[in-house]
């Protein structure tokens, strides 16, 4: 729908208001601000420890900020919890994948699909006729999206045997089964190889032009995200240094002493910034 | 074997499946015979107090048995749900110590409320059938119900979710599962077969009192369950059956036989530890007997 990635709507799809997350003492995130744009692919990168990871767990409503607020299509999500903001339509992966590992391929993606799942509870324990077109229809649409991540054959293998690509792939479609507005992938090109770094960012535009989808990614391999995000956003020490297009930000000098300057030494820095281990 | 034994084995299967359901989304709640105590009392003051529910004194109509079910049930299940909310909050270890406790109030309330009968409690209860054998056949067939409805669950909305959250609460919540409302929908569920439970065994044992619903109970019925498996239905059934029926077997050997039972609970999780029913043997002993039928259990259905 939206072809032009920077079409400013009427109201955001998501904003993020000065949102502040902390540890202890640790300030992960300090007053962080983002608007997303309805179809856009947003990326957001930083070195280790920037607070990547926990404006995600944020936005997907896993961990409360201490200040601030997230509004979904202009409406505050606080209070709302993981569960409640999924079913308003926002979808995540995890960098250290969590599956369900006990479960088949298939049955990861039907866990996905809970929400289209609902069904009279006696029609579903009898196995009504138009309980197993439901069943039906619900079987169909998991193959569908294994076939898309190009995990069809693997459909009935236990989750917790599959090799890493292969897992991140399914976590992708799992999240993806929850029909999102708004997909967040946190490091999905992690470990992979060019290759197969080449494939994803394929598969990432045919997802959002299959579903309509606003991607919030986060990654470290910079040539990609330039390649792949209409924007991009730089968090450094929990604190937004950065944001704009992607030409804009790979010139930023604020950027470019974040990645060569003060960070990466193996001093660690003495403002904190050895903490935010991504949880 | 005789028909007594066969009947408490039942009901050791019938409490082992109220324990696993809580376990199926990975929640150790070890408040069955809590439960269980509380629907036992509820048929035994209703069939020994009320005329409706006490027929003739010695023998109580079916019906009265089957309302003394629903009731206990309901009584089990709505304290559960009182409970079930901050309860539930807790994890692991946390949770078991919670459930524990809890068995412990309601154990000392049964000791102590004026009209449960203090330490002697409740006997004369009436009885629905006059030969052990038609427990046996009645409980055979609620065990059968039970057992039906955890087959039914795999397939259903809700044992998917219920999966999930034991593979990984946070993941679930993630994919839009409401984790809190589905373990308490599992929590209660396992409360109402207890209480259900209860008000059966209660009419069978002829008498009812506080130590029905003990911490050694909640020991015993966890066993059956990591005897038996936690991850399949069959499992606490078999695990049920097999360790009420233990001691009783044992008997002839005397006082050997509390050692002998000790041994079996010790290397059991030593050398099956999935429980003895998993789903590859499960799948080993249906290639077995279906030799020569041809069966697509495994075969990935066509859409």
């Amino acid at each position: 729908m939206n072809q032009t990635p920077d079409s400013t709507g009427p109201v955001p799809l998501l904003q993020v208001e000065a949102v502040s997350c902390r540890f202890g003492g640790l300030l992960a995130l300090d007053q962080v601000s983002l608007e997303l744009e309805e179809g856009e692919i947003f990326g957001l990168i930083g070195p280790n420890g920037a607070g990547k990871t926990t404006l995600f767990n944020v936005i997907s409503g896993l961990t409360p900020p201490s200040g601030g607020r997230c509004l979904w299509r202009g409406a505050p999500t606080a209070g709302l919890g993981a569960s409640g903001l999924n079913r308003l339509g926002i979808a995540r992966t995890f960098q250290n994948l969590r599956l369900f590992e006990s479960l088949s391929v298939r049955e990861n993606v039907l866990v996905g699909l809970h929400h289209a799942a609902r069904a009279p509870l006696l029609g579903s324990l009898l196995g009504s006729g138009a309980f197993r077109r439901q069943q039906g229809q619900l079987q169909e649409r998991a193959m569908e999206l294994l076939t898309l991540l190009e995990l069809e054959a693997l459909a009935e293998q236990r989750a917790g045997d599959l090799p890493y690509g292969d897992r991140r792939r399914l976590e992708i479609a799992r999240a993806l089964a929850t029909a999102p507005r708004l997909l967040l992938l946190d490091e999905p090109a992690a470990g992979m190889n060019p290759a197969e770094k080449d494939d994803l960012r394929r598969l990432i535009g045919t997802i959002r032009q299959h579903f309509t989808l606003t991607v919030l990614i986060i990654e470290h391999h910079v040539p990609l995200m330039m390649q792949l995000c209409d924007r991009l956003a730089v968090l450094n020490f929990g604190r937004r240094i950065a944001l704009g297009s992607p030409a804009a930000v790979r010139t930023d000098p604020r950027v470019i002493e974040a990645y060569l300057g003060s960070s990466g030494g193996s001093s660690g820095g003495s403002s904190g910034g050895a903490g935010g281990d991504g949880r | 074997m005789d028909a007594a034994l066969l009947e408490q084995m039942l009901l050791g299967a019938l409490l082992a499946l109220s324990v696993y359901l809580p376990l199926r989304c990975g929640q150790l709640s070890l408040a069955t015979p809590g439960f269980y105590a509380v629907g036992g009392y509820v048929a035994a003051l209703l069939s020994t107090g009320v005329p409706a529910f006490a027929g003739s004194g010695a023998t109580s109509p079916l019906p009265a048995l089957l309302a003394e079910m629903v009731l206990g049930g309901a009584l089990a299940g709505l304290i559960a749900l009182a409970i079930g909310g901050p309860v539930l909050r807790l994890r692991g270890i946390y949770l078991a110590i919670a459930t524990i406790a809890l068995v412990e109030i309601l154990r000392v309330l049964n000791l102590n409320l004026p009209f449960t009968g203090g330490a002697m409690g409740i006997f004369g209860i009436p009885q629905p059938f006059a030969h052990a054998e038609g427990y046996v056949l009645f409980t055979l067939a609620l065990l059968a119900l039970a057992c039906w409805l955890c087959q039914r669950l795999e397939a259903l909305r809700l044992g998917r979710a219920m999966a999930a959250i034991r593979d990984d609460e946070l993941a679930a919540a993630c994919v839009g599962i409401d984790t809190p409302r589905t373990k308490l929908i599992a929590f209660v569920a396992s409360a109402v077969l207890a209480g259900v439970t209860g008000a059966l065994a209660a009419h069978f044992f002829n008498s009812w009192n506080a130590r029905a619903g003990s911490f050694d109970a909640s020991i015993t019925t966890l066993a059956f369950v990591v005897f038996g498996g936690s991850r399949l239905w069959p499992g606490p059934v078999l695990g049920g059956l097999v360790l009420t029926a233990l001691p009783e077997l044992l008997r002839p050997v005397g006082d050997l036989r509390l050692i002998l039972f000790g041994a079996v609970i010790l290397l059991g999780p030593l050398f099956f530890p999935q429980g003895l029913v998993t789903a590859e043997r499960l799948h080993w002993l249906a290639a077995r007997l279906g030799r020569g039928r041809h069966r697509g259990r495994q075969a990935p259905q066509a859409p």
